[in-house]
């Protein structure tokens, strides 16, 4: 019964958007049925369409996967957006590095690499929190910009390449560029490395210690305390295991898209993927139909943009009021409990002080 | 070109520079005073610097276009304070709605209103006009350091004082720093917590509407799609590195205008990269959380 009510609930959020979304079009002397039927055939008309959708989806599975992660420990990890870039370099660089491994080796070493690195980077504010209290929001928002320019630095300082305009790496081994599935469109193998990335993180919550910890530690940290977990432990794992999915998403970018680090850009797939994680109420499943969802919106705006001219910057509006939506959402209790401005007090300092033994 | 010349030069593009930073970070003080994490002042800088043109080209007057810009961004500011007051919503979520509504939502009206993509430069719309102070403008590199600037920057540095003096020395600012502190114990006294927290919020979305009408029309006039391009967040840096006191804040805005001085200088003059003073801002306030921190632990033993 909870769950068709949550259902429920992120239906009619969605509904609600798009419809105001449509008011907006109406008011601005556009034909908003016939835009969002546009929007519908170009995101799943035909088989290219559905690959499209596909590909915009990938990124949104890694980065709402490793929001939802931390999301579970009471941690708010605004920082996936930065490990996604130090990920994505960490990839090229081992793309355009080691061109004498067979494929399928410098495909995993790079994503690998990129996992590695995008975790370490997410375990330096996990360990300020639970070490020192550093509030993570903060933190991490400030770490995602050394990120961007630490990657646009690193292109632009020591890995130059001379007689490029802009702000790019090399390109990476043929051998490490993924392959595209289906003609004319971008869509490639790094999407069943998301779905693998989903199937584990899944299997992780459910059936594995850590999950149980990071579990209780979200829903009851103090609690978690008293049972004597080791909780700053559990912290700056999660945030590393959020780091890493956030790396593989830049990876799965450069390996499969831009085959190359291109500097900026990401533009918020790191923050979609916040927005995936709320819409999916924090749930693999639910992150995994919330990112298809917004695949969707991604690629269909980009046709309909065509078509209707209508510009897609309807979507981030959509997006917007979706956000506002869910932040006013009675379900979401526990992002409320962790931010109360209200009442003072707030579970940051229980779970602070938890990390304090 | 002597090195006093360069010297000029760059203090006074710091001045120029900092502007934004120095309203937006006051705008973050007032919002971090009172208990908030006002991740939205970017959003709401964004969409002053989007009113000041539009309704400065439309009112036929660049000056109200800068009033407009920020009684539309305390009308901003009210609605964030509905959502994280009255509706209980999660601070950083609405923060996050309300910064993607500014980006797609003035991307949006740019195309809807105007037909153009990327950037608005409206024909026969002049920028705020340099305010030369009398007497003290031909003063020797002074002058051309301190009061040849658009009216705006002068704006910037009084709202210092005026936000420190409010904050610490009138009714209401006592009473927002009291909610920030301790919002249980203000309740007690009387103090409405939610009300404290809409007056802090609307005054930010007011200062981050004179934020972002500088962007827009202090120099320039001319809009362009994310033309705030983090300042907001630099604004908010400044804040966390002061650990909210309004010098500290001042201070820190003017060394980051300070870092994009030097780096708008080091890309006309070298190939050295410059995002190495672009992340530095950011990196000092982790930094500084750190030793906030460990200062804090080592008082406690």
């Amino acid at each position: 019964m909870k769950e068709v009510q949550q259902v429920f609930r992120v239906l009619i959020t969605l509904a609600l958007a798009l419809v105001i979304g449509g008011i907006i079009m109406q008011v601005s002397g556009k034909d908003a049925l016939n835009a969002y039927s546009v929007l519908l055939q170009s995101a799943l008309g035909n088989e290219r369409a559905i690959a499209d959708t596909l590909l915009k989806a990938t990124p949104l599975i890694f980065t709402g996967l490793a929001t939802m992660i931390a999301f579970k420990a009471g941690i708010f990890n605004v920082g996936v957006e930065g490990s996604l870039y130090l990920g994505a370099f960490a990839a090229a660089w081992v793309g355009f590095t080691f061109t004498e491994l067979p494929a399928l080796v410098i495909i995993s070493l790079a994503f690998i690499v990129a996992g590695v690195v995008g975790g370490l980077w997410g375990a330096i504010p996990g360990y300020l929190k639970a070490r020192l209290k550093v509030d993570e929001v903060v933190s991490t928002i400030m770490l995602n910009y050394v990120a961007i320019s630490l990657t646009e630095y690193l292109v632009l300082g020591p890995f130059f390449v001379p007689g490029m305009s802009n702000a790019m790496s090399q390109e990476v081994a043929l051998q490490a560029q993924l392959p595209r599935i289906v003609s004319r469109s971008q869509w490639n193998p790094s999407f069943f490395i998301a779905l693998a990335v989903f199937f584990i993180v899944m299997f992780m919550m459910r059936r594995m210690t850590i999950g149980y910890e990071v579990r209780v530690l979200g829903s009851n940290p103090t609690f978690a305390r008293w049972a004597g977990m080791p909780v700053r432990r559990i912290i700056v794992l999660v945030m590393f295991l959020s780091g890493f999915i956030g790396g593989l998403a830049g990876a799965g970018q450069v390996l499969g898209v831009h085959y190359r680090f291109v500097a900026g850009f990401s533009r918020g797939l790191g923050f979609d993927g916040i927005v995936v994680a709320l819409l999916g109420r924090n749930t693999a499943v639910g992150v995994l139909l919330a990112a298809l969802f917004f695949g969707a919106l991604r690629s269909g705006g980009a046709t309909m943009e065509m078509f209707t001219r209508i510009p897609r910057d309807l979507i981030d509006i959509v997006q917007a009021l979706i956000i506002f939506f869910i932040a006013i959402d009675v379900g979401f209790g526990w992002l409320r409990r962790r931010f109360a401005p209200l009442t003072g007090g707030s579970e940051t300092d229980l779970l602070a002080e938890g990390a304090g033994d | 070109m002597d090195i006093l010349d360069v010297a000029v030069n760059v203090s006074a593009s710091t001045l120029r520079l900092a502007t934004p930073l120095l309203l937006v970070a006051m705008a973050g003080l007032l919002s971090y005073q009172v208990g908030l994490v006002n991740i939205a002042l970017e959003g709401l800088m964004l969409i002053g610097a989007f009113t000041a043109v539009v309704m400065g080209v439309e009112a036929g007057s660049v000056w109200l276009g800068v009033i407009l810009a920020c009684l539309v961004c305390a009308i901003g500011g009210a609605f964030f304070a509905l959502f994280v007051t009255d509706l209980r919503a999660d601070l950083i979520v609405t923060g996050l709605a309300m910064n993607f509504l500014a980006l797609g939502g003035t991307a949006y009206l740019l195309q809807i209103l105007f037909g153009v993509q990327g950037s608005y430069t409206p024909a026969n719309f002049e920028s705020l006009p340099v305010l030369n102070i009398p007497g003290l403008s031909d003063l020797p590199i002074l002058g051309k350091v301190l009061f040849r600037h658009s009216p705006l920057v002068y704006v910037s540095w009084i709202a210092i004082p005026v936000t420190a003096v409010f904050l610490y020395h009138t009714i209401p600012g006592i009473h927002i720093r009291a909610v920030g502190e301790n919002p249980e114990a203000a309740r007690t006294v009387g103090i409405s917590v939610r009300k404290m927290q809409y007056l802090a919020l609307i005054l930010a979305g007011l200062l981050c509407g004179l934020a972002g009408a500088h962007l827009a029309v202090g120099d320039l006039a001319l809009f362009r799609e994310n033309m705030t391009d983090g300042r907001g967040f630099i604004g908010l840096a400044a804040v966390y590195f002061a650990a909210g006191r309004p010098r500290m804040a001042a201070l820190a805005c003017l060394l980051f205008g300070f870092f994009e001085a030097l780096q708008f200088r080091m890309q006309t003059t070298s190939n050295i990269p410059t995002q190495f003073f672009q992340m530095l801002p950011y990196l000092m306030v982790v930094v500084m959380l750190v030793a906030i921190s460990v200062r804090k632990e080592w008082k406690k033993g």
